[in-house]
């Protein structure tokens, strides 16, 4: 095989992990029970897909007598690119400049474009998995309620293709031209955290801006002027991004002159951009890679002194081992991003996103002062809940030890102590979380102390049972052989496993309150027993998790 | 001192024999060399003693003690140090220290005065502030050394450990670990260096495909082939099994 055609193939391999997963299944036989979970969340995932199907035939027949249909297209294909540009950017630096696997790329007899072009090559199929629910239905439910012909489903494929190019590419000339001007390589763990801040900031302000144009209020006249000039919806939500405008008419066109001038068009800024990546990056690409792998420190030997200070006098394990969990978090980018950050983080993303959504901010204050205080408390509880616990400590706290996790089973602490500073560790992140979405709650809908109060403490004790079963299932199937932290965090099964166990148990929750309340038991009284069940839950829990991690550390071979 | 009794391990459900029937008891002082070809079991065999590895049939004692019984107390005796430095990168060399000094117990006064000698020895002690990512792949092993040492262990059990070492600090190696059994301590290592291992060892065992082929002095390995070299003697032991 040519050597650019096998980097691919490598790179699409080791990213993907398909030969490394079929031999954990058929050769080593782990994970099996894994096959039927897979199977019921395809199976769950089909009336989901269909429902949405349905929603968008019945959207489509909405816009068609105003002529707006092809804004559906606009929609979906714009979220898919905005997407890919503002995740891309996160991709494109961890692939192009911190991955491990460039140490051995690099003395390869292999030109730096074609490096870098595998590696955009992995990140493309990787968005094309990911915007694949996004805008699949999409294009097939317009094509089939439009009754458009082979040109259509030709240009469909080559659109779903080129999608990724555009973003990513803009995204790739900025991040390798970044590289070389400024050579932060030696920096990367600044890099990695300044690029993520970015990507928040940008979603928020994306956000924002999209709130804005549909809170921006319109008076009757022009909204009919607007609504009857054709297409005004798709240029006027595609002019965030004018090649999902072009994605849109090579599409929605026609056989005529319209569809394939703007395929043209589309096509020929994808191929301009992807060709002059190549350029650069055959200039650029490896003089911004100086220094990768290594990280520049100052020495300096500590006098007598400083060393006696700083030589400790002996904590106990636990508090050795507390400190690590810290110190081990706070330092590794990915870990902080998807810990520490996204509970302080997230919780402002989402009010925000009220406070910008216009009538669903006036719908939430006017549901909050009539409600009952009880379901109000609730649905705080839940909010408060799901800042805390909807994040990936818990659940990635032994895959994070990765090759390291040979240490915890070598020093003599028994596995209480290990597994004790883990939680209160992940418990205090799930806290973190719960006060800064208290003071963001508070802030912006001026909740009395009495409902905030008994919320709070509901979010607490329900954020002690969240955070002990994400153990539970790190604990079960730990991934320690990862060589790219974000694996153990981003790319781990146990950590959407208990996102999902989360969403579950804050629905059983909640209908289990519903039911109460309609049982004509006061609303004191249903936060009461919830309190009870969620604290006798949580201390079931603990136990289960302390005599599993007895269990476990024993069993765990590395 | 380490007993296996009759210890085995196997890989894939049994497919893949790692470690077949060892038997074996290295007694307090002594230095022992574990040789063998690459996937002969070797660190496996070590990763039974330090209870990285649950064995599949037999026992493995440290002084006395069923490493699978009673893994706390075992522990306790023993350090480790892996034939990779896989060790937290995101700590600096004296916090990852004061971890294995405050897990093991070791009180400030011993701490201070073995972290000192050690870094000093190894030539650590400008690098011992920077966080260990920074280090070399050499400096990483010998802050491992360092943390397997400071606990002063009853039992020390080190896989590959001259790797990625410079001259000096192999040379340092070898005193301490001479030193450590002078002292009664027992130190299990395995080694690809056939000359490490024929000067520096009290016993050597060779290991081929899970099984021990020899274990003795060398000149009780030399009586095997006479006149020959340890090199000789390991082609011939592996080669014919």
């Amino acid at each position: 095989m040519k050597p650019f055609p096998a980097l691919v193939r490598t790179g699409l391999r080791a990213n993907f992990g398909l030969r490394a997963i079929a031999y954990r299944f058929f050769t080593e036989k782990k994970d099996r029970w894994l096959l039927p979970l897979f199977a019921l969340a395809a199976v769950s995932l089909a009336p989901t897909l269909y429902a949405g199907i349905k929603l968008l035939a019945g959207l489509y027949g909405m816009l068609t007598p105003m002529n707006q249909q092809a804004a559906l297209l606009t929609f979906a294909l714009l979220t898919g690119q905005v997407l890919i540009l503002l995740f891309g950017l996160y991709y494109v630096i961890s692939a192009f400049y911190f991955s491990r696997d460039l140490e051995i790329l690099i003395p390869l007899p292999l030109k730096p474009f074609q490096v870098m072009l595998s590696k955009f090559i992995v990140i493309c199929v990787n968005e094309y998995v990911t915007v694949f629910l996004l805008v699949v239905p999409v294009l097939v439910t317009w094509g089939i309620k439009a009754g458009r012909g082979p040109d259509y489903w030709v240009a469909a494929v080559l659109v779903y293709l080129l999608l990724p190019v555009i973003p990513l590419a803009i995204v790739s000339l900025l991040v390798v031209a970044l590289m070389r001007l400024v050579n932060v390589s030696r920096k990367k763990d600044a890099l990695i955290l300044i690029g993520s801040i970015i990507l928040i900031a940008g979603s928020i302000a994306l956000q924002s801006a999209v709130g804005r144009a549909n809170a921006g209020g319109m008076s009757a006249q022009s909204a009919v002027a607007f609504f009857a000039a054709p297409d005004s919806i798709l240029n006027r939500v595609g002019a965030f991004f004018p090649p999902s405008i072009w994605a849109t008419k090579a599409l929605a066109g026609g056989p005529g002159a319209t569809g394939p001038a703007h395929l043209a068009l589309f096509a020929g800024v994808s191929l301009a951009l992807f060709l002059a990546l190549i350029v650069l990056s055959e200039k650029l690409f490896y003089r911004g890679l100086v220094g990768i792998g290594e990280t520049s420190a100052r020495r300096r030997t500590l006098s007598s002194a400083e060393m006696s200070r700083r030589v400790s006098s002996g904590r106990r394990p636990f508090r050795a081992l507390l400190a690590r969990e810290w110190r081990i978090m706070n330092r590794t980018p990915i870990f902080l991003l998807n810990g520490v950050l996204v509970v302080v983080i997230i919780p402002v993303v989402m009010l925000l996103m009220v406070k910008t959504g216009g009538e669903t901010e006036v719908f939430l204050v006017n549901f909050l002062s009539a409600a009952n205080p009880a379901v109000v408390i609730l649905g705080a509880a839940a909010f408060l809940t799901v800042s805390g616990s909807l994040n990936g400590t818990a659940s990635s706290t032994f895959s994070r030890e990765g090759g390291q996790f040979w240490m915890s089973k070598v020093i003599p602490v028994p596995p209480r102590d290990l597994v004790a500073a883990k939680l209160v560790h992940s418990y205090a992140i799930s806290v973190l979380g719960v006060a800064v979405s208290t003071v963001a709650l508070v802030a912006i809908f001026h909740l009395p102390a009495g409902q905030v109060a008994p919320a709070v403490g509901l979010a607490l004790l329900a954020g002690m049972l969240l955070t002990i079963i994400g153990m539970l299932i790190d604990l079960a199937r730990p991934l320690l052989d990862w060589t790219n932290p974000q694996k153990a965090i981003k790319q781990n099964l146990n950590v959407l496993f208990a996102m999902l166990a989360g969403i579950g148990f804050l629905i059983v929750t909640g209908w289990l309150a519903a039911r109460l309340l309609k049982l004509g038991i006061g609303g004191p009284g249903v936060l009461l027993i919830l309190a009870a069940l969620l604290a006798v839950l949580s201390a079931a829990g603990a136990a289960l998790l302390f005599r599993f991690a007895r269990k476990r550390y024993a069993e765990i071979e590395v | 001192m380490i007993e296996f009794e009759g210890v085995s391990k196997s890989y894939n459900r049994g497919r893949i024999k790692a470690v077949d029937g060892l038997t074996l008891t290295i007694p307090p002082g002594e230095i022992f060399g574990f040789l063998g070809p690459n996937g002969a079991g070797k660190t496996t065999t070590i990763k039974l003693v330090v209870g990285l590895l649950r064995p599949d049939s037999g026992r493995i004692l440290v002084e006395g003690i069923d490493v699978q019984k009673e893994p706390l107390r075992t522990k306790a005796l023993t350090t480790y140090v892996p034939d990779t430095p896989a060790v937290y990168e995101r700590l600096t060399g004296l916090e990852y220290l004061n971890f294995i000094g405050d897990v093991y117990g070791v009180p400030k006064a011993d701490r201070l005065s073995r972290i000192e000698r050690w870094l000093d020895i190894f030539e650590l002690s400008s690098a011992v502030g920077s966080p260990i990512q920074s280090y070399s792949h050499g400096m990483k092993q010998k802050i491992v050394l360092t943390a397997a040492l400071l606990p002063d262990p009853r039992v020390m059990v080190l896989d590959e450990p001259l790797v990625g070492l410079d001259p000096r600090s192999a040379h340092h190696l070898k005193e301490l670990m001479r030193s450590h059994c002078d002292k009664g301590g027992t130190l299990f290592f395995s080694t690809h260096i056939m000359e490490v291992a024929e000067k520096l060892c009290d016993r050597i065992g060779i290991i081929d495909k899970g099984r021990l082929v020899a274990c003795g002095t060398m000149d009780e390995l030399k009586k095997l082939n006479a006149e020959s070299s340890l090199e000789k003697i390991f082609l011939d032991l592996t080669d014919k099994s």
